[in-house]
């Protein structure tokens, strides 16, 4: 039994970076080691904060902040930990790579300045804003985070305010906020029907309304299911729902790109399902059809990759694909599948922004994007070349790699529930992956030198990009090689997942 | 008190109109006009229902300002020298048919269905069939807006158009929201608003316009 008890600690996961953020708006321009100090420390103490809710967390408590608002059990925790981690991650590797970028563009130095200030206060509140998402329990309040990590992340999308990136800001913005709204509705209706089982203001609660969802009337169930999986299905770039994604995903700035890929999109599916897997108990239907739109969306995002020339671009599909793996497990609905959802979605956290923070030092060094144009680089740039093969390999699933232990569960926990057809597709699309990224390390890091790769200033990236690409190289092979380190929590937070689950385990999906 | 009903009932009726002004008047100026007559057609509604729930006054004024003022106010200085809208995709005699058309239907379908959503607890009775009804119709009609309409700023009245909607949805869905909730959701439309046609802005400033079927860089 979980013992729930008061702490500052999730208020302080999210207050910091928040207020590191409007700190670099008020002193950034002053001074840029000031303004990455600021964001360094705001960035390193959410997750220092992050790791102690962590423990907690393991430890069978449950911390609650601002009454019962913030909500941070081990689900909540795996999550905080995750999101901190890679924006920490980001931070260091923006301090050379977003100088670099803002000076390239031959701005005055007081612009370049000033877009550095609102470049580093931005995503210090976009970091806190997903945090926010993933300790809110309240249901309206977690609409209106999972909103602002949008509004936070909209301008950072448009940073560079070129034809191109202006397009995908627009795109973003418009797209997920119509998204969003349909989940608004969808958490208006679990809000009316829970509100009239429990009373009054108590059914805002996530943790409440879990404990009556089966009761809820069936139409409800489905018109909001339904509103709850378009509406942060959009977010977390499920197929039909993805066209923003590749655009936002290129065109963003690389450190933001790693943490839309790496992290937003698992706030998405983190917020939907929390949501929607409240109905799994009563409501069989609902599971089926997440496993249905996860196996669609896995593999058109694949295919979708394989027609891309832009590296960046491919990325951010083979991003949609891998959601589609994390919501196949999810949709599977039984521990296992659970809890290979949440292991695949720490390892694509991992593994894609290590790619895309190696595409950008790619782009650091040669300015070139285009797959076509590249070609040769591993000479040069050895570590970034190393990284990214290690990046292909760990989402390729293939040993020793951390991908390969989570798609082996994932296949594992299909076939235990019998969902044959999904773990067929499941592993032929791996294999596509396989070839959509190899291909890509190989047409960039091997063969002859490219014009673009050939220029004498071509050379590795600085150290702090490195350090960073480093780090998560290292995870991704240590979770491969010694997965046990993540069994704890993994279980913990599935066990969050699983407390709404009354019927026998592994009995949702079986026909 | 008791609840005004005929009030409620034009109200409620008023609030389609204006909708359809907002999404079929050619002129950008226009259609934010239409645009605050619905706002305070929300914010008398609001008001109407606040005799069953005095919190709901607290929304009525939050509306006031971020619907009535904040909201226009960015459109309006959005729309300065630029008040004719892109020619949409659907001209003005189709999409007039069209609109009527499904406005129609999604009132007879969501009214006739939208019992089973309403727990009652406002007390509200008949009378939050209506307001459901009129909410999806709104929500209905945002969509189609934005769906349609090729020029950038159109299209973010048809996204205001939609909040709309949910937000009036709340009132019969949940009565007993906590003020902090609301306050989120009313300023997060405006922020969101604001950022858009700041971007909106920046497409004018590299594209020539805001007509967004240019916005063509980024295939597939």
């Amino acid at each position: 039994m979980n013992k729930e008890m008061p702490s500052l600690l999730p208020a302080l996961v999210v207050i910091i970076p928040v207020a590191a953020g409007a700190l670099i708006f008020l002193v950034g321009r002053f001074t840029s080691w000031l303004r990455e100090a600021i964001a360094l420390a705001g960035s390193a103490g959410a997750l220092v904060c992050a790791i102690g809710v962590g423990k907690a967390a393991l430890g069978g408590a449950v911390l609650l902040s601002f009454g019962q608002q913030f909500y941070a059990d081990a689900l909540s925790a795996l999550l905080v930990v995750l999101v901190s981690f890679v924006g920490f991650v980001a931070t260091v590797y923006s301090l050379r790579y977003m100088r670099h970028q803002v000076q390239e563009g031959g701005l005055p130095h007081t612009t370049t300045q000033g877009r550095l200030t609102v470049f580093y206060a931005l995503l210090m509140w976009f970091v806190a804003t997903m945090l926010w998402a993933c300790l809110s329990n309240n249901i309206i309040m977690l609409y209106v985070a999972v909103e602002a990590s949008t509004i936070a992340s909209g301008l950072l999308v448009a940073f560079y305010w070129d034809r191109r990136s202006l397009e995908a800001g627009y795109k973003y913005l418009l797209l997920l906020t119509v998204g969003i709204t349909f989940s608004l509705f969808g958490c208006v209706l679990v809000y009316a029907a829970g509100a009239a089982l429990l009373k009054g203001s108590r059914g805002l609660l996530l943790s409440d309304l879990r404990t009556v969802a089966d009761q809820f009337p069936a139409t409800t169930v489905a018109l909001a299911s339904a509103f709850l999986i378009v509406g942060f299905g959009t977010k977390a770039g499920i197929a039909p729902f993805h066209p923003w994604l590749p655009d936002a995903h290129a065109e963003a700035p690389t450190p933001v790109s790693a943490l839309l890929s790496g992290v937003m999109l698992k706030i998405a599916i983190y917020a939907l399902v929390r949501t929607v897997s409240m109905f799994y108990p009563g409501f069989s239907p609902v599971a089926a059809f997440v496993l249905a739109i996860g196996v669609f969306t896995m593999i058109l995002g694949d295919f979708m990759a394989l027609a891309q020339d832009d590296l960046k671009r491919m990325l951010a599909y083979s991003s949609v694909s891998q959601m589609g793996y994390v919501l196949v497990g999810f949709g599977i609905g039984t521990q296992l599948g659970i809890y290979a959802a949440l292991f695949h979605m720490i390892n694509h956290a991992l593994a894609k922004a290590l790619l895309f923070l190696a595409a950008g030092a790619v782009i650091y060094s040669t300015g070139a994007r285009a797959l076509s144009r590249l070609g040769g680089l591993a000479k040069k740039m050895p570590i970034t070349s190393f990284c990214f093969f290690v990046g292909a390999f760990a989402i390729s699933g293939i040993p020793p790699f951390n991908g390969f232990q989570s798609k082996l569960a994932l296949f594992v926990a299909g076939a235990d529930a019998e969902v044959w057809w999904a773990v067929v597709l499941g592993i032929g699309t791996s294999l596509i992956t396989l070839v959509v990224l190899v291909k890509a390390a190989k047409m960039v890091f091997w063969g002859k030198l490219s014009d673009a790769a050939s220029a004498p200033t071509v050379k590795e990236a600085p150290a702090t990009v490195c350090i960073a690409m480093v780090i998560l190289a290292a995870l991704c092979l240590g979770l491969g090689i010694y997965p046990k380190a993540v069994y704890k929590p993994l279980r913990a937070a599935s066990e969050q997942v699983q407390t709404v689950v009354k019927t026998t385990p592994g009995t949702l999906v079986k026909r | 008190m008791e609840l005004n009903r005929d009030l409620i009932h034009t109200l409620s009726f008023l609030m389609i109109l204006t909708s359809f002004a907002a999404a079929e008047s050619r002129n950008l100026r226009h259609a934010t006009v239409a645009y605050i007559a619905q706002a305070l057609l929300i914010c008398g509604l609001l008001a109407a229902y606040s005799v069953t729930n005095e919190a709901l006054l607290w929304w009525a004024a939050t509306a006031l300002v971020t619907k009535a003022i904040l909201v226009p106010a960015f459109l309006w200085h959005a729309t300065a020298g630029a008040e004719q809208e892109t020619r949409p995709l659907i001209g003005f005699g189709w999409s007039a048919i069209i609109l009527i058309a499904v406005l129609a239907a999604m009132y007879r379908l969501t009214h006739a269905h939208a019992a089973v959503f309403i727990t009652d607890e406002a007390g509200l009775h008949g009378i939050a069939q209506t307001n459901l009804a009129v909410a999806f119709t709104i929500f209905v009609l945002g969509l189609y807006a934005i769906f349609t309409r090729r020029d950038a700023i159109k299209t973010v009245i048809g996204l205001c158009l939609l909040e709309n909607g949910v937000h009036l949805s709340l009132v019969s869905l949940a009565p007993r929201i906590k003020e902090t909730a609301l306050v989120g959701i009313a300023t997060e439309v405006v922020v969101t608003v604001y950022l858009l046609l700041y971007i909106i802005s920046g497409i004018r400033e590299k594209f020539g316009s805001t007509d967004t079927s240019q916005l063509s860089e980024l295939h597939w």
